[in-house]
């Protein structure tokens, strides 16, 4: 599928869902702390590259956990998941055809964000790889190159066809690796934990074109409570529904 | 089909289902969603005189069987709500709430002032139990809740709610001081205060230290709180609120003697969970061949539910 029709039937133009909808989980892909996930959930739209979705145990009261989608389909959603937390250990070991909740896709799709004339560098970290590699996958045309960073080689299998810097193999970090990869011209798009991120905005200060996509624990998934309010230069914005890209300026208390 | 209409002031109401002040934002998001089937009042967040940027992050943080916030009173500000917001609640086929507070009873009064002419607002609801903010909640101090009361009483034209904290001291005592000063109602309760500290380093996980927790947890909490003044207050219009996720707890809390359920915790997990609960009570009356809601509000005063009204009113 060339970008254009990939990118097209990828970016559906339906609203994110407000309902929950019934998900089991199909396929799972383990190394000894990572995951792919994939989830069955009919009716849930594809969304974009950049956007999240909220997951839960069925059944169940208690706030969601967002993921960001590695991968979707029509009713299908894949996602890069790390053991850690009782509802994330749930979807890494639970049985196959376990039952859970989703409701989304929220956030801004990157590409209504990122200048479009530009060619990126993705920058991730851990689970932060998620949403970047759905984004090279749908847009190959605007990646420059790609660092993905991993403390340690266990997820070579999970991702194939993808070179990863490991701190085991070589005692290199991603940041460290994306200063020397990056050439002048190229934008940057950086996933990953907040002191990757920091190092990141650290590393491109004044650049054109830099952004992070920001992790935070959502509430509502839907701007609505504010629980995900973070200050920055245009004032407290929500990254659940004003993000979770922003522009690396934006946000400056991150350095 | 049931009928679940309830009062609040001179509105009638839909449903008794309030969305609570907090997680629904101030209702477009919402509207958006069209997530307010069976909703049949939005109360807002709560507006202070004068933006407010809120806490920093984290303002979330996981409890057993709910969340604590330090949201901190994240607001536009009375005006900006007025300008940019509340127009595009007009049309909402729900009531508006609007909840506010501030650091004076004179401050207060302007804000009340502001809002009476504003058709679409049903009632004003005086968050004076915030536990997210510095200083002392002026619910703790029973002349303070009386003279915020007044002012918003005197000044303005809306039916006041004040609402009180579920762990502080008796309800009764600033339940009084709002009723005594001209308070419509009372909304019980705010979030519980609550810590978490950060098991890797020993420290508090929010900046501000404490939090509010809602959720199912605190549900129990709240009924207390409800049950309570209800045997004080035979009159008041209360709105339960802490804790109800689903028709149990809805249930529950009109038993305890809530006129009307609001529901925080749950929307935000849930965005239409007004619209889920209106439909289960809906059938739940059906199969229990009752006709209005409003027949279960203090059915725990009366010897539970099959009491005829008549005398239940008698009890009161």
């Amino acid at each position: 599928m060339n970008e254009r029709t990939r990118a097209q039937t990828g970016a559906a133009r339906e609203g994110p869902l407000f309902s929950w909808v019934s998900a089991c989980t199909t396929f799972r892909q383990t190394a000894s702390s990572f995951a792919r996930v994939r989830l069955a959930a009919p009716g849930l739209p594809t969304g974009r590259p950049g956007q999240f979705v909220l997951v839960r145990p069925a059944g169940t009261a208690l706030l969601p956990r967002a993921f960001s989608v590695f991968d979707a389909d029509p009713g299908e959603v894949e996602l890069f998941v790390k053991a850690d937390g009782v509802l994330r250990r749930q979807l890494f070991e639970g049985t196959i055809g376990e039952r859970f909740e989703v409701r989304g896709p929220y956030g801004v799709p990157f590409s209504d964000v990122i200048d479009p004339g530009r060619r990126y560098m993705l920058v991730g970290g851990g689970c932060g790889i998620a949403p970047l590699r759905r984004f090279a996958d749908v847009y190959p045309g605007r990646v420059a190159a790609t660092v993905y960073g991993f403390r340690t080689a266990e997820v070579e299998g999970l991702l194939s066809g993808v070179h990863l810097v490991t701190e085991e193999n070589g005692g290199e970090m991603a940041h460290e690796r994306a200063r020397a990869v990056w050439r002048p011209g190229m934008g940057v798009l950086a996933c990953g934990p907040e002191p990757m991120l920091r190092e990141v905005a650290r590393a491109f200060r004044g650049a054109p074109d830099v952004y992070v996509s920001l992790e935070c624990r959502i509430g509502c998934g839907i701007g609505a409570c504010r629980g995900c309010s973070i200050l920055t230069t245009r004032g407290m914005r929500r990254v659940c529904r004003d993000g979770p890209l922003f522009a690396a300026e934006e946000v400056p208390w991150l350095i | 089909m049931a009928d679940l209409t309830a009062q609040c002031g001179s509105a009638v109401l839909r449903t008794p289902i309030v969305l609570a002040s907090g997680p629904s934002g101030f209702g477009a998001e919402l509207l958006r969603g069209a997530a307010l089937a069976g909703v049949g009042a939005v109360t807002t967040k709560t507006l202070t005189p004068t933006a407010r940027g809120g806490n920093p992050q984290p303002r979330l943080v996981d409890a057993p069987a709910g969340v604590l916030n330090s949201v901190g009173l994240e607001n536009p500000g009375l005006e900006s709500f007025l300008q940019n917001e509340l127009p595009g609640l007009r049309e909402l086929p729900a009531a508006i709430v609007v909840s506010m507070t501030a650091n004076d009873p004179a401050e207060i009064g302007r804000m009340a002032m502001r809002l009476s002419g504003e058709l679409c607002v049903a009632a004003i609801e005086l968050n004076l139990s915030c536990p997210n903010v510095s200083g002392r909640p002026a619910g703790d101090d029973p002349v303070l809740v009386g003279r915020f009361v007044r002012a918003a009483v005197d000044c303005g034209s809306k039916p006041v709610l004040a609402k009180l904290a579920g762990d502080r001291g008796d309800v009764r005592v600033p339940g009084e001081a709002a009723l005594t000063a001209g308070a419509a109602g009372l909304t019980l309760i705010n979030s519980v205060r609550g810590v978490r500290i950060d098991r890797r380093t020993g420290r508090p996980l929010f900046h501000r230290v404490f939090g509010g927790l809602s959720g199912p947890a605190i549900l129990p909490i709240a009924l207390a709180r409800v049950y309570e003044a209800r045997l004080a207050f035979p009159d008041a219009l209360i709105v339960g609120t802490g804790g109800v996720t689903d028709l149990g707890g809805l249930l529950e809390m009109l038993f305890a003697g809530a006129d009307l359920v609001g529901i925080g915790f749950g929307v935000m997990g849930t965005p239409r969970l007004a619209g889920e609960l209106a439909a289960e009570l809906d059938r739940w009356l059906a199969d229990h061949g009752i006709v209005r809601a409003a027949e279960l509000v203090s059915a725990a005063h009366r010897g539970g539910i099959g009491v005829p009204v008549g005398i239940a009113a008698l009890n009161r």
